[in-house]
């Protein structure tokens, strides 16, 4: 059974989330501040951590649990649950090693699925590579089953949401995802600009690895497509 | 509406500063009339002084005045000073400039009354007059015949004659009469010896209307009492009485009138006192003029002494001389030496001072000149001889002295007053330019620290000055920075707002998530169903509070890169035509390249809310215009459509966050009037504008982007 700790400062949204997951089969355990979950993790890591970055009295005390826990593991999904939506957080919690960023309006289902989808990357993690479950696009590689992309032999180190949002673009080139399609296919509820800034934060991370990367047209007013040449 | 700003106040207060030269004019007019007071008291001490010179000394004045009770013009005679020598040749123009001193004899002078005598029988003119010892007499006769002394005759008298009568200096009476053979040299005869007598000479010439003579004789052969009588005989058998017309009754010695020489002796004593800078005058109890001394012209009294225009030397006298005193002068009048003179040879004084005086009062007065050039004071102290005035002694001197005096202190004045007044305004001025500039440089960066839509957009620069206006401007950007400070609390207040509300509304849906995994019946389940939808849709909300503050950051940390805004426009375009099937676009997009600077999906962002926005309020089946086109260095994109036109007064404000004219019935859906602000938003940042008006026909609205190219 897979153990997943949610830290969570609000008792309701706690309790809903512990006796939701654990419906879902996975053994839940939750704290209401950074002391206690920091506490308990010396003991034992649980396999995946659901973090609000506000944490009662601590308003970062998210990003500074999130930062021990990778102290402690390097492969331990974090995901961020969390009322704050602004663009800094975003690229702050992200940068501090989580694995996704949510927002507290995502929905239950949703929350699942993107549980089941990390857990499902890290069993791929530890599985060889399947050849079926490549997809190739000229030099871009995409590994639907451990999750990885690769672009000119090299690893892409994308989010969840930004894998399965570049999934989907990759998946049939030259047609035009429009920023519903992709919210639909990354199973992501936020409004047009955050999918145009987690596009572009695509884009950045593959023009890091090769300045002549421009794979990813954009189609204005429609959408984005996967150019290839 | 006239507008008085600080400076043109300023200026008009240092008008005040014009009180000054007034203030100095007054002081200046008061000294004047100080030095006036003091002139006539000076000239009151000269008349005094001189008249105690002649006080008691009856010799000087025994020969001049022989106490008559009254001197009457004509019958008493008064021998003038002459200027000039008198040529005896019967032409009067050695006189022309003493015609006015020639007394006119009528039938008033006829020794017996005749009513039907008329001028041109008989009648003269007479002045007597006294040069360098002599006596000179003028007589311009008229007369209808003309009858000469006969050539072989030995009487004197049976023609036309001249009689003179005088009493000697040792009180004998004389008679003389002349009696001319033909026009030429005359000589008189004494009339009781009726031998020549040639101390009398003159001049005997007939003219048209009668004849002119010229006589003179030496003074010391007179007394005081002289007459003379013109006897006319118009024919030559002595039919007729001749008439006789004389300036005294020469019958009788007692009767003869008085004359009265210019005294030379008084004159002497007079010369004494003619450096006093006066005229000065010598007059009898009868107001006749004894001696005379100075003329007015140049006696200024002592006053202006020492004052003498000197030729200028440093460059500021010519300075002062060349532009200062014409404009002085314009006000200022200078004492002039050219001005009419009344008493210019006058044998009689008048006046009260004189009045006065020969009553025994020393007194002055002042009297303006008949052309008004000139004031001129009049001092009179009387001459006593045992306790009796005998005369009078009057000066006179002009005020051009004093006024002189007073020019040049006003000049004085006026030099220190414009050097005050010069630096006085402009310092006022400089003082007033500096304030107000100050007071508008405040302003000005008050009025940019907010914007149009009452944004604050940044902070005051206070000045450091430790003054009122210092003061001020450190209240201003106290009070700029605290109202930034709010306005910050209320732009940030949806996405505070949002975040605070997402709690909650996480609470809520995953409650009902989880009540939706149980078992329900069919009416728990309709309620869950509700229960979720508004949840739903308040999620929604937040989402769209939010979007606005994240357009906000994501712009900030935006990049802005070059694109074609033709391109994002069509591209656009086509997409909302594929998206919305059922709406018509009426495209007027030009072909060519645009370039811009800026984020294309913003543009992007601008062009769907202006779509919705249009989509939303047009009517339906209406088509649904945008046009982009470029003018010079901008690029215009508008987007209008038929529908509701905008409220009046809201033009401005449909931009703002949280604005919405939308009706009850359009509120289907939740509208926090983000749309126009995100327009806005995505308008700032590419520094371009956007306007909303009604179309011509009031039946639509029209959006207008405005886009700066960049080339």
């Amino acid at each position: 059974m897979k153990k997943i700790a949610i830290i969570e400062d609000e008792p309701a949204i706690r309790e809903n989330y512990i006796e939701m997951l654990s419906l879902q089969g996975y053994q839940v355990s939750g704290f209401a501040d950074r002391a206690s979950a920091e506490v308990a993790f010396k003991n034992a890591l649980p396999d995946l951590a659901i973090v609000d970055i506000g944490l009662g009295h601590e308003i970062d005390g998210g990003f500074l649990l999130c930062q021990t826990l990778r102290s402690l593991s390097k492969t331990l999904p974090i995901i961020f649950l969390t009322a704050r939506d602004s663009e800094i957080d975003t690229v702050c919690g992200l940068r501090m090693g989580a694995d996704d960023y949510l927002t507290k309006d995502i929905s239950l289902a949703h929350l699942a699925a993107r549980i089941g989808a990390l857990f499902r990357r890290m069993e791929a993690l530890a599985q060889p590579a399947d050849a079926n479950a490549l997809i190739t696009r000229g030099q871009l590689t995409l590994d639907t089953q451990r999750m990885q992309v690769f672009w000119q032999q090299q690893l892409v180190d994308l989010t969840v949401t930004e894998f399965w949002m570049l999934h989907s673009l990759a998946q049939r080139p030259g047609h035009v995802k429009s920023r519903n399609d992709l919210m639909s296919d990354a199973k992501i509820y936020v409004d047009d600009s955050t999918i145009t800034s987690h596009v572009k934060r695509i884009r950045k991370k593959f023009v890091a690895l090769d300045s002549t990367f421009d794979c990813i047209d954009t189609v204005y007013g429609m959408g984005y497509r996967w150019e290839q040449h | 509406m006239l507008r008085f700003g600080l400076r043109s106040k300023f200026i008009l207060l240092s008008c005040f500063l014009f009180l000054l030269p007034w203030l100095g004019y007054e002081y200046v007019w008061e000294m004047e009339k100080f030095l006036r007071q003091g002139q006539e008291k000076t000239l009151v001490g000269t008349t005094r002084a001189l008249a105690t010179a002649l006080h008691e000394r009856p010799a000087l004045f025994d020969e001049q005045t022989n106490f008559l009770d009254q001197v009457v013009k004509g019958r008493d005679l008064y021998a003038y000073n002459l200027k000039n020598p008198i040529q005896l040749d019967g032409k009067l123009n050695d006189w022309d400039s003493y015609q006015p001193l020639f007394w006119h004899y009528d039938k008033r002078y006829l020794q017996k009354t005749d009513n039907k005598h008329q001028a041109s029988d008989l009648s003269f003119d007479h002045m007597v007059g006294k040069f360098d010892n002599y006596l000179y007499a003028v007589f311009k006769v008229t007369d209808n015949t003309l009858i000469y002394r006969a050539k072989n005759s030995l009487s004197i008298t049976n023609n036309d004659y001249l009689q003179i009568g005088l009493k000697t200096p040792d009180g004998q009476f004389n008679t003389y009469i002349i009696a001319p053979r033909q026009d030429g040299w005359i000589n008189a005869f004494d009339a009781n010896t009726k031998t020549p007598f040639t101390k009398i000479q003159g001049y005997f010439e007939s003219t048209e209307s009668g004849y002119n003579v010229e006589l003179r004789f030496p003074i010391n052969m007179l007394g005081n009492k002289l007459g003379f009588a013109i006897v006319d005989v118009d024919n030559k058998e002595a039919l007729l009485e001749p008439k006789i017309m004389s300036t005294s009754n020469l019958n009788n010695p007692n009767d003869l009138g008085s004359v009265l020489v210019p005294s030379p002796e008084i004159s002497r004593i007079l010369k004494g006192m003619g450096h006093s800078g006066s005229r000065i005058w010598v007059v009898d109890n009868h107001h006749r003029v004894l001696a005379q001394s100075g003329t007015i012209q140049n006696a200024d009294g002592v006053w202006a002494d020492g004052l003498a225009n000197q030729a200028p030397e440093t460059w500021w006298q010519r300075f002062e001389q060349n532009y200062l005193h014409p404009i002085y002068y314009k006000i200022l009048t200078r004492p002039e030496n050219e001005f009419l003179d009344t008493l210019h040879d006058v044998a009689s004084m008048q006046g009260t001072h004189l009045a006065k005086a020969l009553k025994g009062q020393p007194a002055s007065s002042w009297r303006l000149t008949p052309d008004s050039k000139a004031v001129i004071l009049s001092a009179a102290y009387p001459i006593w001889i045992q306790d009796q005035v005998i005369g009078a002694v009057i000066a006179e001197e002009t005020t051009n002295g004093v006024r002189t005096l007073r020019n040049k202190s006003l000049e004085k004045l006026f030099n220190v007053i414009l050097a005050v007044m010069l630096i006085g305004t402009v310092t006022l001025f400089f003082f007033a330019s500096r304030i107000s500039s100050r007071i508008r440089r405040l302003r000005d960066t008050a009025e940019q620290a907010i914007d149009a839509q009452g944004r604050v957009t940044g902070s005051i620069n206070y000045s450091d000055a430790n003054d009122e206006i210092g003061d001020l401007s450190r209240s201003f950007s106290n009070i700029v920075s605290r109202l930034g400070g709010y306005t910050d609390y209320l732009e940030n207040m949806s996405s505070r707002l949002s975040h605070e509300l997402r709690t909650p509304v996480a609470v809520v849906r995953s409650s009902l998530e989880n009540l939706q995994s149980l078992p329900q019946n069919e009416l728990s389940q309709k309620y869950l169903d509700r229960a979720s939808e508004g949840v739903k849709r308040l999620g929604k909300i937040i989402t769209t509070m939010s979007e606005a503050t994240r357009l906000e950051q994501s712009i900030q940390s935006n990049e802005p890169e070059p694109f074609d805004l033709q391109k994002v426009i069509n591209g656009c375009m086509q997409g909302y035509q594929l998206t919305y099937p059922n709406h018509l676009f009426a495209l007027d997009v030009c072909q060519s390249k645009l370039p811009m600077q800026g984020a294309p999906e913003f543009i992007a962002q601008l062009l769907d809310k202006l779509i919705n926005n249009a989509m939303e309020f047009s009517e339906a089946n209406t088509a649904i215009n945008v046009s982009l086109m470029q003018t010079e260095n901008k690029a215009t994109l508008t987007v209008s459509n038929t529908g509701p036109a905008l409220p009046d007064g809201l033009t401005e404000h449909i931009f703002d966050s949280m604005v919405s004219v939308r009706s009850q019935q359009m509120q289907q859906q939740p509208h926090l009037g983000l749309g126009l602000y995100i327009v806005r938003l995505v308008c700032d940042y590419h520094k371009g504008s956007v306007t909303a008006k009604n179309n011509e026909q009031g039946d639509g609205v029209v959006f207008a982007v405005s886009l700066p190219l960049h080339n």
